[in-house]
């Protein structure tokens, strides 16, 4: 749920944005441009109304198309994703993929135009003979799904981003949540498409380049985390906050006989920081109690363990006995959730 | 029938070829434009009777492009 709530606010924040600069100028310029043209003339006068159902109708027919893309990028990632080195392998390569596009996008290098989907020139030439015919409710229908074809920097991390789900119906939700998000602002940019065009690419772009960094520096922190590698950003984070924390906020300990509890929820792992007595083998109890994000898929790669919690319910992970000193990292298998065992005690 | 390959470095997306291609309904003469976003740079099949390269800068200029022969 976090996942898709987190696709949904960047599509409102940066997608609309970036995908109006990319897909805007040409799709939803020639649309509301057929509209006032043939629709509206025909009709005899300005009618909002008018103006706003084929734009409307595009970015519905967008949706369908891109939940759909979303569902086979899932389905083609489970084909892919088996262990958590593979999965750690495919965030390094997004990562570089969606650095490479901010890049592009901040024009630093032509070089980085490679980083971007130049769609073939007959499908080009597609697209453009549909602006061209004669306007009807079904033109911004074959438009809207047509986009998939010239998807934007963005759009293409967020598609990497279902492909790393692994599923078909989280990489359709995925997907759907992120258009959806982007709907609202694309449609008003759509609509003053004339007056906005111009200062949307100039500007916005930029915006969602740096967004776009950002998301990168994020697919390496979760690559690191798949690693099980203690400096991943997140958990260099942790450590700084841990070290002026109180050392007890937060944490759990577990004494020798004892089982150590770590509570999964929908947001990560409580608590995030659990010690452990070295030199003896332990049980660790995983307690799930109604969870329905990523973090039911629980790895500890060190240990080459994995397994899909149940939403509610407790799983045990009989751990040998570690050297005293060790730390053992966990993680969802996305990277996005972290914590770890010290065994300090 | 000519052809010529103009730099067109001010695209900044994919969508800017498909502009770009949008000289063949702007000048008679143009029979074909393949622009490429990546390459930077346009190829332009025209009717050499009908239009000149100074017509298609012209024209590249009016849909927001900096085209260079």
């Amino acid at each position: 749920m976090a996942a898709l709530i987190a696709a949904l606010i960047t599509g409102f924040t940066t997608g609309g944005l970036s995908c109006m600069a990319v897909q805007g100028g040409l799709l939803a310029s020639s649309l509301a441009q057929l509209i006032e043209k043939d629709l509206l003339g025909k009709r005899g006068g300005r009618d909002q109304w008018n103006i706003g159902l084929p734009i409307f109708l595009f970015l519905i027919s967008k949706l369908a198309a891109y939940t759909i893309l979303g569902g086979l990028l899932g389905g083609l990632g489970k084909l892919f994703q088996l262990d958590p080195l593979s999965q750690a392998v495919l965030q390094f390569i997004i990562a570089f993929f969606i650095i490479g596009n901010a890049l592009r996008m901040l024009n630093v290098h032509p070089l980085f135009r490679y980083f971007t989907f130049e769609p073939p020139a007959f499908i080009t030439r597609l697209i453009r003979k549909k602006t061209r015919q004669a306007a009807s409710f079904t033109t911004p229908i074959m438009l809207g799904a047509m986009t998939v074809l010239i998807p934007c920097g963005v759009t293409q991390t967020m598609m990497a981003a279902a492909i790393a789900t692994g599923d078909v119906l989280s990489g359709a939700a995925l997907m759907f949540a992120f258009t959806l998000g982007a709907s609202p602002v694309f449609f008003l940019l759509s609509y003053f498409a004339t007056k906005l065009g111009a200062l949307t690419e100039k500007y916005f772009t930029r915006i969602a380049a740096v967004v776009l960094i950002v998301f990168g520096l994020l697919a390496v922190n979760s690559g690191l985390n798949l690693l099980g590698s203690r400096y991943s950003l997140s958990r260099l984070a942790e450590n700084a906050v841990s070290a002026v924390e109180i050392r007890h906020q937060g944490q759990a300990s577990a004494t020798p006989g004892t089982d150590l509890v770590l509570n999964v929820v929908d947001r990560g792992y409580r608590p995030k920081r659990l010690h452990a007595p070295a030199g003896v083998p332990l049980t660790l109890t995983l307690v799930t109690k109604e969870v329905h994000s990523c973090s039911r898929a629980f790895l500890i790669p060190a240990l080459d363990y994995g397994v899909i919690l149940l939403a509610t319910g407790e799983e045990k992970v009989q751990i040998p006995p570690q050297e005293p000193g060790t730390i053992l990292p966990f993680t969802c298998s996305m990277g996005m959730y972290s914590g770890e065992i010290i065994f300090d005690l | 029938m000519k052809r010529v390959e103009l730099r067109v470095m001010d695209m900044h997306c994919t969508s800017c070829a498909l502009r770009l291609q949008g000289l063949e309904d702007l000048l008679a003469g143009v029979i074909r434009v393949e622009a490429s976003y990546r390459k930077g740079k346009m190829t332009v099949t025209f009717d050499e009777s009908k239009v000149t390269v100074k017509d298609l800068v012209e024209g590249a200029r009016k849909l927001g492009y900096t085209a260079v022969e």
